[in-house]
């Protein structure tokens, strides 16, 4: 049994981890409500006493923040949407038919899946270059669906097998056709499956940087966190403006992120083998 | 954290039917090849064509000249003779495999740590270390780099500030990113600071899947809490530590993104790692050929320090089909 003196360390130690972790994100939050005087200051101002908007406001205002928003919410949604169709389609058969070619083709998706994409960008850039679509939205996100396809078969998959399949079949005993079984049974229940999976998806190309870099010459084209990469120019030394740029960016990973947490660390590990 | 479970006494098909007339029974065959149609097109098009490609290039001489006017010239090795006998490639290699080695030990360490703090924490303090977990994990690395930018900055950066303001008045204006070491550290921390909540996650969750009454039983038996760590966290953690040191070499290895927006693997070059060779060769320098090679080179490197474990994770997926 623990002692006092030891639940008190313990709850330090992890006090004190806790606010590592956190300090990052407060101090892109404080230093955006900060007042764009008082950030370039000597003064040693870990805790703030004003805040103000401002920075959100230049921002917001800087000329191409709502284009490249735009670009990103295009980029990223449409990426998901089309992934999440074809990763259901998929998923559906790998789960519940049986036929020849399956078990290599869930081979090619696990593969598919650890494959280090990022060395792919040179024939990528040449392949897009060909087909003319370099500096346009539709090839990023045609990438990144590409990126997001093989997670979202893998994790739907499981989610279909883990549907009992005597409701379907009862469904079935009931008069539903295969379509019918799928609209009715199937899919409402997989409605928790279908958000993890996409959100999965909306972080990872809402995050992609090397492939944005890559295809997106033209300055007017590009995703914001190329964009924000590059603030020095943006911004100068403007820090109030670019954390609050940077706040703005990070909303929806965040809001996304924590509806789902725990279903993607699940998610993730029900593949672990013994070595 | 209930994983999707699978039962496993269920068949993994609908129950065989009654026969039905021909043509309706080709349309049924039919159905989940089309259905993977899509899903198949897009893999192979946008995956494994590229794939392909980029194996056939580096092969070739393909510079702006030869892209230009739509020449093919194969080359044979010549492109890996480049790369290879370039004391450059051996150094950047060396410095992407320490600092990859480094990243993995160091967040698998601390997430190992994180993850048995939080087992014997409580549930308010748990709570708050989780959030902050979750919320360092969810923040785009983009967003992150530029804090971190802010955080380290020469003369207001809070982290000088803070030094200073402790009595080390030598870091009044010190620049971290004047040595490749020193640069490569702040990236490190960087990594760390996105990828050890995923690690901890995973492993508190593997701590919780050891049953209580194990626990239970090992303190009746009168085991020390390192008998008790080793006999039932221990085998609960074992292939989790091996599944996330498997992915961390794998992640940390292609990092670009960090390394890129914080100083383009700068100062002089001192912090380029593979991938950033890769960029720099294929577009910063239009030599598609030679990176490809370098791409090659990076993907057999990979492969062969993650062979074993990928025979493994495919025999173990293959039981289970």
């Amino acid at each position: 049994m623990k002692t006092r003196s030891q639940r008190m360390a313990l709850s330090a130690t992890g006090i004190f981890v806790a606010l590592l972790f956190f300090f990052p994100t407060y101090w892109m939050l404080t230093t955006a409500l900060k007042k764009p005087g008082d950030i370039l200051s000597t003064e040693y101002d870990l805790i703030p006493f004003s805040a103000t908007l401002d920075n959100f406001t230049t921002a917001i205002t800087k000329p191409g923040f709502t284009t490249f928003l735009t670009n990103s919410l295009i980029v990223t949604l449409g990426a998901v949407a089309c992934a999440l169709v074809a990763g259901l389609l998929a998923a559906v058969p790998l789960a519940r038919m049986r036929f020849s070619g399956r078990r290599g083709f869930v081979l090619l998706v696990l593969v598919a899946q650890l494959a280090p994409l990022e060395a792919l960008f040179v024939p990528m850039y040449l392949i897009m270059r060909d087909a003319n679509l370099l500096d346009t939205l539709p090839s990023l996100l045609l990438v990144y669906m590409a990126f997001t396809l093989p997670f979202t078969i893998w994790t739907l998959r499981g989610f279909v097998k883990g549907i009992p399949i005597e409701l379907e079949e009862a469904a079935m005993v009931d008069g539903c056709g295969r379509w019918g079984v799928f609209r009715r049974v199937t899919l409402p229940l997989l409605g928790p499956g279908l958000v993890a999976t996409s959100v999965f998806g909306f972080v990872t190309a809402w995050n992609e940087f090397l492939y944005a870099l890559v295809f997106m010459r033209d300055q007017s084209k590009q995703t914001l966190p190329v964009w924000l990469s590059s603030f020095r120019t943006a911004f100068g030394t403007d820090w109030g403006g670019i954390m609050a740029a940077s706040v703005i960016y990070a909303l929806p990973a965040l809001v996304f992120f924590m509806l789902v947490q725990r279903k993607l660390v699940a998610g993730t590990t029900a593949g672990a083998v013994k070595g | 954290m209930s994983a999707p479970t699978v039962n496993p006494l269920l068949p993994a098909e609908a129950p065989p039917r009654a026969a039905r007339p021909q043509r309706r029974f080709t349309a049924q065959r039919a159905t989940p090849y089309l259905m993977l149609a899509p899903a198949v097109v897009i893999l192979v098009a946008l995956l494994g064509w590229p794939a392909l490609q980029v194996l056939g290039i580096s092969f070739r001489r393909l510079d702006l000249g030869e892209l230009i006017r739509g020449e093919i010239v194969w080359v044979g090795f010549d492109n890996y003779r480049e790369v290879l006998s370039d004391p450059e490639f051996w150094i950047i290699g060396l410095r992407t495999v320490l600092f990859t080695g480094a990243c993995v030990v160091a967040t698998i360490g601390l997430g190992l740590g994180i993850a048995v703090l939080m087992r014997h924490l409580d549930a308010p303090v748990r709570v708050a270390l989780q959030i902050a977990l979750v919320l360092a994990w969810a923040t785009p690395i983009i967003a992150t780099t530029t804090v971190f930018q802010w955080i380290f900055d020469q003369q207001y950066g809070i982290l000088n500030k803070t030094l200073v303001a402790l009595g080390f008045d030598g870091f009044a204006g010190y620049s971290w990113f004047t040595s490749g070491v020193s640069t490569l550290s702040v990236i490190g921390l960087l990594i760390l600071w996105q990828a050890v909540p995923f690690i901890a996650f995973t492993l508190y969750a593997g701590l919780l899947g050891a049953s209580k009454d194990l626990y239970e039983a090992a303190s009746i038996d009168g085991a020390t809490p390192l008998q008790a760590f080793r006999a039932v966290s221990w085998p609960a953690l074992r292939p989790l530590l091996t599944m996330v040191t498997f992915l961390s070499v794998l992640w940390d290895f292609k990092v670009f993104t960090q390394i890129w927006a914080l100083k383009q693997g700068g100062p002089d070059g001192e912090s380029t790692t593979l991938p950033v060779l890769l960029y720099l060769k294929g577009i910063s320098g239009s030599h598609f050929g030679v990176a490809s090679a370098v791409a090659v080179l990076m993907l057999l490197i990979l492969v062969g320090v993650t062979w074993r474990y990928m025979r493994l994770l495919v025999r173990s997926q293959e039981t289970e089909l």
